[in-house]
């Protein structure tokens, strides 16, 4: 793939530069490893400096800042060694000896090996500084107190570290730091105690946080939901597949994280997210439940409200336009048993966006206007029916939370 | 095959169009052209990109706002009062135009618009965003933020929008009480 023949072509432009060259190259794979751990996406601002923090995360405890990470000496991590680099890591803990919070992933990142922390500190040592104070943290009473932390750590932070499973290949071994170390897919994917801590025995099964819920992509999950390697590749790498486009926290994750992933390691990685999975030699692409045309007759009343505001884009079959608009008939968040981000998409909406490789999907609008609770979980269950293989159980309640949450969410 | 079908009846431009059969699948702005005989409104992208395609539809509490016909089904509109470009000029009883509104008059001199396929567009959200001025006025140092917003989805790929900008400022500090005085 180009990625991987580029990063080719980096390394071997920095082979005759002897003396250099082992900077250059610990610095190149650092730059690699910073993407693969998609630190840009919370340590940087909308519109700011990359890597200067001052991008907002909000918790069930407040907001905090994600910090800045340029080598400054008074804003960044300027007068960071090695291993102060490590510590923050690995044990959580800041130069100056305060805790960190865990939205800073350090239970994950704990398992990164100190050769690939030593990568990941250099690439950004090479950095140009940004001298910028990301706000303080803002959060409410007793989680305001960093000192607690500790018995926090106590509880959470685990000691140890990435141990390859000796039964299993060298690829998946791969797959599975990328995936837990690296990614830390698990900090969203994974659902979470009543004190923030990620529930290992439920380890990627799907969480709660924030609108559009990260959805369960345990291997069984994903392969139900029609998700084979190449489909996952796609999405990875360009963010769109046949099953839909990357939106909602995932965007991010994919534009400055999984997009820059060599093939060997995308491989890696999907090999040991479908783990146990049998993949089918012909794919089934469509889950068809019902058949959406009706020639003949008054079509339902979903029918109509699909046919009036959603076919001009979706098509009349549900197909999408390449490129543009993504087909529903092998739509993922449809599969979902779940009815959360369907509604939730339908009602807010999602924004343009730009994919690797100049691709633009447009927006959808938001139809919280058009459509009331009713007609919403109408057209909810006929989408459900006819493309998700999913029961058309959802209530006229089920909508009016959701649509009471974003209110409460804009307030 | 027959292609299903169900009555449709609106109010476009204050007139009553139907009850007529129409088929279940069909987009509006092919209503619009191939029943309403009304050819104003134009097929830009297709996808709802462009919103050369906008109409105006009038709400019962007097509001109104932007719908792409593009990609709404004619259907929506059933029962709906709608308004095209073509409504917009003050006209005799024969159809002739007698004067332009303001805001189509103002488009004219100041040349924003140069091949037109963006204008009926303009020329309804314009509309409707002075017709949301008249219900909240903004004020006068936030009304070219305000303009923008407004417009800013629609795409016109000759004059670079300076000019649609100016004519829609001008239209407004012309109109009272559009803008809160300070």
């Amino acid at each position: 793939m180009r990625i991987a023949a580029a990063m080719g072509l980096v390394g071997l432009a920095f082979i005759p530069l002897a003396g250099q060259a082992a900077d250059d190259s610990v610095i190149e794979r650092g730059r690699y490893l910073t993407r693969a751990a998609d630190c840009y996406v919370c340590h940087t601002a909308e519109g700011g400096a990359a890597y200067a923090g001052g991008r907002p995360l909000k918790t069930p405890f407040g907001t905090i800042y994600g910090t800045n990470i340029t080598p400054d000496d008074e804003t960044g991590i300027g007068l960071y060694s090695e291993e102060d680099f490590y510590r923050a890591l690995h044990a959580g803990e800041a130069r100056d000896g305060h805790q960190l919070y865990p939205a800073m992933p350090y239970t994950t990142y704990r398992l990164l090996t100190r050769e690939d922390t030593n990568a990941i500190y250099h690439y950004l040592m090479s950095l140009e500084p940004v001298e910028h104070e990301a706000p303080d943290s803002e959060l409410n009473f007793p989680f305001n107190q960093r000192w607690g932390l500790v018995f926090w750590n106590l509880l959470f932070l685990e000691s140890g570290s990435f141990e390859p499973n000796p039964e299993r290949s060298e690829t998946w071994n791969r797959g599975r730091y990328l995936a837990t170390a690296l990614g830390h897919c698990g900090e969203c994917h994974t659902p979470r105690g009543f004190m923030g801590q990620t529930q290992e025995d439920k380890y990627l099964g799907g969480s709660n946080l924030g609108r559009i819920w990260p959805p369960d992509i345990t291997p069984q999950a994903l392969a139900e939901r029609g998700w084979t390697p190449d489909k996952l590749a796609s999405y990875l790498s360009l963010g769109l597949s046949r099953l839909g486009a990357a939106n909602g926290e995932m965007f991010p994750a994919v534009i400055h994280g999984t997009r820059y992933l060599t093939d060997a390691d995308l491989d890696a990685l999907i090999s040991y997210l479908l783990t146990g999975v049998e993949t089918p030699k012909t794919p089934s692409e469509t889950i068809a439940s019902a058949d959406p045309k009706q020639a003949e007759g008054d079509p339902a009343p979903a029918r109509l409200t699909y046919m009036n505001l959603c076919s001009g884009c979706h098509r009349s079959n549900g197909e999408g336009i390449p490129h543009t608009i993504v087909p529903l008939t092998s739509n993922s968040t449809l599969r979902l048993e779940d009815p959360h981000n369907l509604i939730a998409v339908l009602l807010d909406g999602i924004p343009l966006q730009d994919f690797p490789g100049h691709a633009r999907m447009q927006a959808m609008p938001g139809y919280a206007q058009q459509l009331d609770d009713s007609q919403m979980a109408e057209l909810v269950n006929y989408l459900r029916t006819t493309w998700g293989g999913q029961p058309g159980d959802v209530s006229v309640d089920d909508v009016a939370e959701l649509r009471r949450s974003e209110a409460r969410s804009a307030e | 095959m027959s292609i299903a079908t169900r009555p449709l009846a609106l109010t476009i431009n204050g007139q009553q169009h139907g009850p007529i059969e129409v088929p279940v699948e069909l987009m509006m702005l092919d209503y619009l052209h191939e029943y309403a005989n009304l050819t104003g409104t134009r097929f830009g992208c297709g996808q709802g990109m462009c919103r050369a395609c906008t109409v105006i539809v009038d709400q019962d509490d007097g509001s109104s706002h932007e719908m792409r016909t593009c990609i709404t089904g004619a259907h929506y509109f059933n029962g709906r009062r709608i308004r095209t470009v073509e409504g917009h000029a003050q006209r005799d009883e024969d159809g002739e135009v007698l004067a332009l509104a303001p805001i189509q008059q103002s488009f004219l001199e100041h040349y924003s618009f140069q091949c037109s396929y963006c204008a009926p567009g303009f020329v309804n959200a314009a509309t409707v965003l002075i017709e949301r001025l008249q219900r909240e006025p903004v004020a006068r140092d936030q009304l070219e933020d305000t303009i923008s917003d407004a417009l800013n989805d629609h795409i016109c790929r000759c004059t670079g929008y300076v000019r649609y900008l100016a004519a829609v400022r001008d239209t407004i500090l012309s109109t009272p009480g559009l803008v809160k005085e300070a």
